[in-house]
C-alpha cells in the first residue's frame, strides 16, 4: 500500500507538460489568488506579517497557542525518503521532511488556503503575469547567514534554467526573476498564472549551494540540510534508522511544541500499528482498511477516517496507434461502459475496503468538493448487468453457441487481459471482483498480478502497450483540478496518459479552463470535462478511498482533522500546532 | 602440509574464483534484462523533458551497451568500487556495510546459540535414544521447526511488547533517544535484539537437534562404535570422542549453509522486527531497480555462501581423515 502511494504521489508530480497556457492554475480554495489574478494589483494573502510572524490558520481546531516543550513526537512510516535534497527529492517521506526544514515563500495552511510563510506579502499584476513577494525580515539561514531576495532568485532560476526536480513543472512560463531589493522579489512569467509556485517551491540558500554544479546538485545527499525553516537535522541520517529532526529555536515563527519529530520505519503495517498501540509512536499516516477496525476502540488510540484526494481505478487500453498491442475491442465505448456497469463499486468499497472509502465515479475525487463532479445515479454506468447485457446485445456481441464468452460478429472473443499490482491488496482484491462482474455479463478477463516497477513499464510503454486493462490509481497531486484533469491530454500521451486517451474537444476544453478565472464559470467547464470522460469510460474509477490514520490521544492533542489527512497532507501545520495532551 | 593438501586446496581454491566470477556475471544480467526501469521511476518525480532523462541516464551510465557497462562493472568490482546507489545516492560500500553489520550483530549470537543447543541437545537426545526424553525433544524440535517465522514473531510482539510492555517491537534502538553512557546505548540494543534472536532461535533450531540426532543415530550403530565400548572406554569417551566427530559432517554442512543464509539477512525476521538489515535493504533495492545495490548484494551473499562452504571443505579436513587422506 504504501510503495503504491508514494510511487503514485511521484507521478502525479509529472504533470502537465502539455498546457503551455498556465500550468496549473489556482484552486477554488484559492480563492484569494484567483480574484487577485482577475482584479487589478490587489494586495492578497497578506495576513498579518507582524515582527513575531505568527502566521495562525484560521481553521485551527481549537485556538491554544504551542509553545516549545521538550516533548518529542514519533511518526511511523513504511518507506523512507531517497534524499534530504528538497529540489531532486523524489519520494513523499522526502518531501515531508524537508518541508519542515525548508520554508517556502508561501503554503498551505490548516483550511488548506494560501497563507504567508517567508513572503510576509504577495501581489500579482493586473494580467496576472507578474507576481511580488515582500520577504520576511530578519530571517536566518541555519547556519546563521541572513536570508534574502538572492536566495529566492538563485532557487527559482536553479529550477527553471535546468528543469531541475519536480518543482520545474510549475515554472514552465517563468521569464524572469527580479531582486529590486534584498526584501523584494519579483517573478515574471510569459502566461498568466493562476497557481502561485510560491506554495510549492522550497528556498534553498545560495551561499551554499551555488558553490556546486548542476551535476554535482543532482547527486547532492544534503546530509546536513541548511534552510530556515522550524526544524533542523543536526545529525547525518543513514537509511534503516529513525530520521529525527529538531526544533530550531532561531526560527522566525511561533516555536512549535515538538522538541523532536523522528519517523520510525516499519517493514510491515501490522507492526506499525503495534507500534502506535504499545506506546512507541504518536501518529501513523496509513492505517490499512483491515486493521483500522480492530484499532478503533483501542487504548489510547484514536483512528480518524478523512476524505483523500486520491482514487484508485481500472485503466482500458484505448491507444489507436498501429504498433499498440492491447486487444483492438476495447477502443469500442460500447465495451468499455458494459464493463464498468457490470461492476458494483459500492460492492468493491464494502469488501476491499471493509468500507472505508467512496465508491468513486469521475476523476476529481471527491474529497475536493469544490471541483467534484456527482454523477446522478441513473446515468452511471454501475451494478447494473442487466443493462450492460442489453447493450452488448444491441451491439452484436452475443453468445450464440452458450460458451460463456461473446464475441464480435467476426468471431473475436470478449476475452481482455487484466493486471494488477501484487502487493496492493486492495487492487488485488477488486481485480478479482471485477473478474467475476465481467464474467456475469460474458466478457472474460485473465488476472495476473506484477511488480510495481514491471507494471509501470507495461503500462507506460507509449509505442508498442501490450496489455488490455490494469488496476492503479492516483493521488491528486496538487489541490486544483487541473491536476487531475490534465492526466487524459493528447499531449500527455508519452507523459502522465496511461490508457493514451485522445480527444481534442477535451483538450480545448482543458485549455479554456485553465484561463477561465471565475470559479463559476470554470467549474461548468471541469463539470462537463468530468462528465465527458466518465462517458468515454476509458477510466474505470472504482472507489475514493479515504486517508486513514490513527494518534495516540495520550501524549499529543490538537490534530486538525482535514481532508488528505493530518500529516502527509500539503499543509505542514498540524506539526506547528499540536500541544502535548497533557 | 603434504602436497596432496596443497593440491586439494589449490583446486578447492580454483573453484571458488571461477564461481565468483560466474555470479558476478549472471548477478550484472539477471538483473539488467528484468522489466523495469530505475530512471523511469525518478524521472516520474516531476516535468521532465527526454533531454532530462538522458541526463539522468548518463548520469547513471545506463546510456552506455549493455557490454560496456559490464566491463565497467568488472573494472569497478576488481578495483573494490561497488558504485553508486541510485536511489539513495550514497556509495553502495557505505550503505552495506551499515546493513551488514545490524544483520550480523542480529544474528551472531542467534546463530551460535541456534548451532550450540541444538547440537547438544540433539547429542542427549541421540545417547538416550528411545527414551521419553528422546521422543520429546523430536516432537518439540518438530514443532517449532514448523512454526512460521512471520507468525512467530508477531505472536511475540503481542504477548512482550503490546500486552505486556517488556520489550520493543521494533528497530534497533529507541528512536530519539539520547544515552547517558555507552551502557545505557548498549542495553537498549540488547533489549531491542531479544525478541528477533528469541524468534530467530525458537524458528531455527530444531533443524540443528534433528540432524544431529539422527546422524548420531547412525554412527552409534557403526562397528567401530562396538570397538571402541569393547576397549572399555567410558561412555563419555564413546560418545564424544567417537560418536559425535563422527557425526558431525553433516552438521558442519548444514551450519555453513545456515552462516550463509544468516548474512543474506533473515528476511522474515529483519521485517517482522523492522530490523534495518540485509533482508531490508535488498527488498527496497529490487523494487527500486537500484542496480548497484543489488548487484553488491547478491555478490555478497555468494560470496558468502562460496567462502562458508570453502571453511566447511577445510573442517573436514580437520575432522574427517578420509579427506585429509583421499
Amino acid at each position: 500500500m504504501s510503495r503504491w502511494r508514494t510511487s503514485w504521489t511521484l507521478m502525479a508530480g509529472a504533470a502537465l507538460v502539455a498546457a503551455s497556457c498556465g500550468s496549473s492554475e489556482a484552486s477554488p480554495s484559492a480563492s484569494a489568488l484567483a480574484s487577485a489574478a482577475a482584479t487589478s494589483s490587489s494586495t492578497v494573502a497578506s495576513a498579518p506579517a507582524t515582527a513575531s510572524g505568527s502566521a495562525a490558520p484560521s481553521a485551527s481546531p481549537s485556538a491554544v497557542v504551542p509553545s516549545p516543550t521538550d516533548q518529542p513526537l514519533r511518526i511511523g512510516w513504511l518507506s523512507e525518503p531517497d534524499t534530504m535534497n528538497p529540489l531532486t527529492a523524489a519520494t513523499t517521506e522526502a518531501v515531508e521532511v524537508t518541508q519542515l526544514i525548508y520554508d517556502k515563500l508561501m503554503d498551505y495552511g490548516l483550511d488548506l488556503k494560501p497563507e504567508p510563510e517567508l513572503a510576509s506579502s504577495f501581489t500579482q499584476s493586473a494580467d496576472g503575469k507578474s507576481m511580488t513577494f515582500q520577504l520576511r525580515d530578519g530571517v536566518k539561514w541555519h547556519d546563521g547567514q541572513p536570508f534574502t531576495s538572492a536566495d529566492v532568485a538563485y532557487t527559482y532560476n536553479l529550477i527553471h534554467d535546468n528543469d531541475l526536480g519536480q518543482y520545474a513543472q510549475f515554472l514552465l512560463n517563468l521569464t524572469g526573476v527580479k531582486t529590486p531589493d534584498a526584501l523584494t522579489v519579483e517573478l515574471d512569467f510569459s502566461a498568466p498564472q493562476a497557481f502561485n509556485p510560491a506554495l510549492v517551491v522550497p528556498i534553498v540558500p545560495k551561499h551554499i549551494w551555488s558553490a556546486m554544479s548542476l551535476k554535482q546538485i543532482e547527486q547532492f545527499r544534503n546530509d546536513k540540510p541548511v534552510g530556515t525553516g522550524p526544524y533542523t537535522l543536526s545529525t547525518k541520517w543513514t537509511s534503516g534508522t529513525p530520521l529525527t529532526i529538531t526544533r530550531n529555536a532561531a526560527w522566525w515563527g511561533q516555536l512549535p511544541a515538538p522538541a523532536t519529530i523522528t519517523w520510525v520505519r516499519y517493514d510491515n503495517s501490522d507492526v506499525m500499528g503495534q507500534g502506535l498501540r504499545s506506546g512507541e509512536l504518536d501518529i501513523i499516516p496509513q492505517v490499512p482498511p483491515t486493521v483500522f477496525d480492530g484499532m478503533t476502540g483501542a487504548d489510547g488510540v484514536k483512528t480518524v477516517a478523512l476524505p483523500s484526494f486520491s482514487f484508485h481505478h481500472i485503466g482500458f487500453n484505448v491507444s489507436t496507434k498501429a504498433t499498440s498491442k492491447g486487444n483492438p475491442l476495447l477502443k469500442n465505448v460500447t465495451i468499455r461502459q458494459a464493463i464498468q456497469d457490470a461492476v458494483d463499486r459500492n460492492q468493491l468499497v464494502q469488501l476491499c475496503l471493509a468500507g472505508h472509502g467512496t465508491p468513486g465515479d469521475t476523476i476529481i475525487p471527491a474529497g475536493m468538493a469544490d471541483w467534484h463532479l456527482s454523477i446522478p445515479a441513473d446515468q452511471q454506468f454501475n451494478a447494473n448487468p442487466d443493462k450492460a447485457k442489453q447493450m452488448l446485445n444491441a451491439a452484436g456481441f452475443t453468445d450464440p453457441n452458450n460458451t460463456g464468452v461473446r464475441s464480435s460478429a467476426d468471431g473475436k472473443q470478449l476475452a481482455f487481459r487484466l493486471i494488477a499490482i501484487n502487493t496492493t491488496d486492495v487492487d488485488v482484491c477488486a481485480a478479482k471482483l471485477v473478474v467475476n462482474a465481467a464474467a456475469a455479463i460474458g466478457v472474460k478477463l485473465e488476472l495476473t498480478t506484477l511488480d510495481e516497477n514491471t507494471l509501470n513499464d507495461t503500462v507506460y510503454n507509449t509505442d508498442t502497450p501490450n496489455w488490455d486493462m490494469f488496476v492503479w490509481g492516483w493521488d491528486s497531486g496538487a489541490l486544483d483540478p487541473s491536476y487531475m484533469l490534465g492526466v487524459p491530454l493528447c499531449s500527455q500521451i508519452g507523459g502522465n496518459n496511461d490508457v493514451f486517451y485522445c480527444n481534442k474537444q477535451y483538450d480545448d476544453q482543458y485549455a479554456q479552463q485553465a484561463v477561465t478565472i471565475d470559479p463559476v464559470a470554470r467549474k461548468a467547464i471541469t463539470d462537463q470535462m468530468q462528465r465527458e470522460y466518465y462517458n468515454d469510460a476509458a477510466y474505470l474509477v472504482m472507489w475514493y478511498q479515504d486517508k486513514l490514520q490513527a494518534y495516540r490521544t495520550d501524549t499529543w492533542a490538537n490534530w486538525a482533522q482535514i481532508p488528505g489527512g493530518m500529516v502527509f497532507n500539503f499543509t505542514r501545520d498540524n506539526y506547528l500546532h499540536i500541544v502535548p495532551a497533557r | 602440509m603434504s602436497r596432496r593438501r596443497v593440491r586439494y586446496l589449490g583446486s578447492k581454491i580454483a573453484q571458488v574464483v571461477i564461481t565468483l566470477l560466474a555470479v558476478a556475471t549472471f548477478n550484472f544480467l539477471l538483473f539488467h534484462v528484468l522489466p523495469g526501469d530505475p530512471v523511469r521511476l525518478q524521472a516520474r518525480a516531476g516535468h521532465l523533458q527526454p533531454e532530462d532523462i538522458a541526463r539522468l541516464r548518463e548520469l547513471y551510465g545506463l546510456d552506455q551497451p549493455l557490454y560496456a557497462q559490464y566491463f565497467v562493472y568488472l573494472r569497478d568490482l576488481l578495483t573494490g568500487n561497488l558504485g553508486t546507489s541510485f536511489s539513495f545516492r550514497e556509495p553502495v560500500a557505505e550503505l552495506l556495510a551499515q546493513r551488514l553489520l545490524n544483520t550480523v550483530q542480529l544474528l551472531a549470537l542467534a546463530t551460535v546459540l541456534v548451532i550450540l543447543i541444538g547440537i547438544v541437545a540433539g547429542v542427549i537426545a541421540a545417547s538416550r535414544r528411545g527414551s521419553r526424553l528422546d521422543a520429546s525433544t523430536v516432537v518439540t524440535s518438530l514443532f517449532f521447526w514448523s512454526l512460521p517465522t512471520f507468525w512467530t514473531g508477531l505472536v511475540l510482539i503481542f504477548i512482550f511488547g503490546v500486552y505486556l510492555h517488556w520489550l520493543p517491537i521494533s528497530g534497533a534502538s529507541t528512536p530519539g533517544a539520547h544515552f547517558k553512557s555507552f551502557w545505557d546505548g548498549a542495553i537498549d540494543s540488547l533489549r531491542h535484539m531479544i525478541l528477533p534472536t528469541i524468534t530467530l532461535v525458537l524458528v531455527d533450531i530444531g533443524q540443528f537437534v534433528l540432524i544431529t540426532r539422527s546422524s548420531l543415530v547412525d554412527v552409534m550403530t557403526e562397528d567401530f562404535i562396538l570397538t571402541a565400548k569393547a576397549k572399555g572406554l567410558s561412555r563419555r569417551r564413546v560418545l564424544w570422542g567417537h560418536g559425535v566427530r563422527n557425526a558431525l559432517l553433516p552438521v558442519v554442512t548444514a551450519s555453513a549453509l545456515y552462516v550463509a543464509l544468516v548474512i543474506g539477512g533473515a528476511i522474515q525476521v529483519e521485517t517482522v522486527f523492522s530490523w534495518p538489515g540485509m533482508g531490508e535493504l535488498i527488498y527496497d533495492a529490487v523494487l527500486k531497480r537500484d542496480y548497484p545495490v543489488i548487484e553488491a548484494t547478491f555478490l555478497l551473499f555468494a560470496v558468502t555462501v562460496i567462502l562458508a562452504n570453502f571453511l566447511s571443505d577445510l573442517l573436514y579436513l580437520w575432522i574427517d581423515p578420509r579427506v585429509r587422506n583421499a
